[in-house]
């Protein structure tokens, strides 16, 4: 057991004992490789449930919001990006949550370690830096930094924004390392090249909405896909439809998005549906010098008005 | 049913005999992963992978499926008429569908092919596929096939069962249309039956996973429908439709009309059970708002409400699709255990 | 919005907005001829466009 996976429990006991809180929000180990599933633990005697380790890649602040109790959540960088802007827009209240922060090393990704083990994995383990992954063909040993998740590699708050209490000491950051190298490729392209880019990005899309739903910030009581009086966008699969979906769900994440990439980890099909989102990221960023969740202090760009905000798009 | 022996360079040329009198599909890399799709001539299928990331069910019951074209159009003789349009229902040969996926076909055919109750989409397409699965000698770990009702060289819903046994396949044709088609490949070699029952044999001892389904029919529903686990179990979900979608046998679908100007046309799109539109009423009440109350839907119906209905055991073929891609690692063994194990009263370990 | 519907492959030129007060009747007329020459050099839009939905 690691020690970060010590720590959680230890202070997710004390909590419960203390009454402080009325459940605490983590993950548990999975019941196949490289999954961990979130929970929550409401019992003292439970604690033991809980773990830590590369495979808590879903972002915990979608399971705060609509709900009473007062809980304490665990919670990477990202997620507590993700809280703050919950809490400025009014989803949950500050004092309803207690933040056990999370230095975070990154993420695994699941689909890397599958292409490059050897046949069908069967355990992975995290050591030292390194990841040691089992798979039927055999044992093979890689560097833990070649198999994070892409938003994870380009990181730049591994550490909490916010916490009430932290479960490890703080990493270091890594702020030089350049996030948008990929959209800029994308932005270089004439139009209809960008077009058929995007259009073979999600031709394997099944609208599942699963990087809807694993999107901390998607938290809308109807999605407009949802919407049946009017119906604003075809349930089969054309293509246009279900671009107007990814569209639609990357705009509605303008200047809030955390790149926490809880949507690219959860789809089925292995889209990187963060191409569309790293765009309105980078735009927020560079239009507005704005990087979502990071105080509880500032509105967000798009919900206030300042003389000074950029306006060329406008004749 | 017979036995053949069909070296894989016979197989390769058979294959491409089966363009002409087939549309062929078979597994093809997709993406990131394989999916079933149809084949050009001078394609083979690709049976490298263990299996599809989407099942076979689309091939029959595809995500899409037009049922009638209208016109509103006052100028035209036929306006406000429901026409079925022109649909392809030649004759299609599925090559490498695995047992789990063939058998599935079985189980969604009681709910589309009864007596009072028939879709005439399912069931033209399900008549014109002739099914060569491909048994699996390395069956995932997320596999538990042999306690879902069926097993890795199950021959229940297929018309041919292809084992790969390295140069050559051993066959076993099994209907009428399976001799059809191997004819029209001609495959013809006598095979094997000893080795092929032992390669069956070794396959099933492979599948490691079990879960135990058998006091699920003994339980009462509403002891189950009303138990304190589900609030646990459902924490996680996040209500997304990929244990739907990816599911063999799960066979919900919505009817949309789409009009564009006077044209329009009605559609037959997959549903999911895990989005609250599901059951959402005209009047705006939604019997399932909730996500652990369709969680709890989901898995009551493949195992309790279809083991009831149908008596032919759990509505899942243990194909393990749901399990290694749900995106928080919600796992229907788990679930079935929980449930097969839960005694009214009685503290139930989640 | 713009920034992102360009990004995924609608041409420049075809997606405009504007400010003007309803006494504005010249700057009306200047945008509107602007918007209209712009399009109309581009032509009729190829994308996004569903007349009749895609099947499998």
């Amino acid at each position: 057991m690691n020690a970060m996976t010590d720590k959680i429990r230890q202070i997710a006991r004390r909590l419960l004992e203390e009454g402080k809180v009325d459940m605490v929000v983590g993950f548990r180990k999975g019941t196949v490789p490289m999954m961990s599933e979130p929970c929550f633990i409401k019992d003292s005697a439970r604690v033991d449930a809980l773990v830590w380790d590369g495979n808590c890649g879903i972002n915990l602040a979608n399971y705060l919001t609509r709900r009473k109790e007062r809980m304490a959540v665990v919670a990477k960088g990202c997620d507590t990006r993700n809280i703050v802007t919950h809490i400025i827009e009014n989803q949950i209240r500050r004092e309803q949550v207690y933040i056990i922060g999370v230095p975070c090393q990154g993420m695994i990704d699941k689909r890397k370690v599958k292409n490059l083990a050897d046949g069908e994995v069967l355990s992975v383990e995290e050591k030292d830096g390194k990841v040691v992954v089992t798979a039927g063909g055999g044992e093979k040993s890689f560097d833990r930094t070649a198999l994070l998740q892409d938003n994870c590699a380009i990181c730049h708050h591994k550490n909490p924004a916010l916490s009430d209490e932290l479960a490890g000491e703080l990493v270091r950051e890594n702020p030089d390392v350049d996030r948008y190298e990929d959209v800029r490729k994308v932005e270089a392209m004439g139009a209809a090249e960008k077009w058929k880019f995007f259009d073979e990005l999600l031709s394997t899309c099944i609208r599942c909405y699963a990087c809807r739903n694993a999107c901390p910030l998607c938290y809308c009581p109807t999605c407009f896909v949802d919407e049946s009086k009017p119906q604003w966008v075809g349930k089969g699969q054309d293509p246009t439809d279900t671009r107007t979906f990814h569209f639609l769900r990357a705009f509605h994440c303008a200047g809030r998005c955390t790149d926490c990439g809880s949507c690219e980890r959860a789809c089925p099909m292995g889209i990187p549906v963060r191409q569309f989102t790293k765009k309105l990221e980078k735009d927020a960023k560079e239009l507005f010098g704005w990087e979502a969740g990071m105080t509880l202090d500032a509105r967000p760009p798009l919900d206030t008005f300042r003389p000074d905000d950029p306006g060329a798009f406008i004749k | 049913m017979r036995d053949l022996k069909i070296a894989k360079t016979d197989w390769a040329k058979g294959v491409e005999k089966l363009f002409g009198p087939y549309r062929v599909f078979g597994p093809k890399k997709e993406g990131l992963f394989h999916n079933f799709a149809r084949l050009e001539k001078g394609e083979a299928p690709d049976f490298s992978c263990k299996n599809t990331r989407l099942s076979a069910k689309g091939l029959i019951y595809p995500q899409t499926e037009k049922m009638f074209e209208y016109t509103l159009d006052p100028n035209k003789p036929d306006h406000h008429v429901h026409k079925e349009p022109v649909k392809d229902y030649s004759p299609m040969a599925v090559l490498g569908i695995r047992p789990c996926d063939a058998k599935a076909f079985t189980l969604v055919k009681l709910n589309f092919d009864t007596p009072e109750y028939k879709d005439p989409y399912w069931i033209k397409n399900y008549a014109a596929a002739t099914f060569v699965g491909l048994a699996c000698d390395a069956p995932c770990h997320a596999c538990f096939c042999t306690s879902a009702g069926t097993g890795p060289y199950d021959t229940a819903g297929l018309d041919v069962l292809l084992a790969d046994a390295g140069d050559f396949f051993l066959a076993k044709v099994l209907t009428e249309k399976g001799e059809k088609l191997v004819a029209a490949a001609g495959w013809a070699g006598a095979g094997d039956a000893g080795a092929f029952e032992a390669k069956a044999k070794a396959a099933g001892d492979k599948v490691v996973s079990k879960v135990n389904t058998a006091k699920l029919a003994g339980k009462v529903t509403n002891d189950l429908h009303a138990a304190p686990f589900w609030e646990d179990l459902a924490f996680a979900c996040i209500n997304c439709g990929t244990c739907t979608y990816l599911c063999p046998t799960c066979w919900c679908f919505d009817i949309q009309d789409e009009v564009c100007g006077t044209e329009g046309c009605r559609l037959k799109n997959w549903d999911s059970c895990m989005y609250p539109l599901f059951t959402m009423h005209g009047t705006g009440h939604n019997p399932r708002g909730e996500k652990a109350q369709r969680v709890r839907q989901r898995f009551m119906h493949k195992l309790k409400y279809f083991v009831d209905k149908y008596g032919a055991g759990i509505h899942c073929v243990g194909c393990g699709r749901c399990v290694t891609a749900c995106p928080v690692n919600i796992d229907i063994r788990r679930v079935a255990e929980i449930m097969n194990g839960y005694e009214p009263g009685k503290d139930c370990a989640v | 919005m713009k920034g992102l519907l360009e990004h995924m492959g609608i041409e420049p030129g075809r997606l405009h907005f504007s400010w003007i007060s309803s006494a504005e009747s010249t700057k009306f007329v200047d945008v509107v001829s602007q918007v209209t020459e712009s399009v109309k050099a581009l032509g009729p839009a190829q994308n996004f466009i569903k007349r009749e939905p895609k099947v499998a």
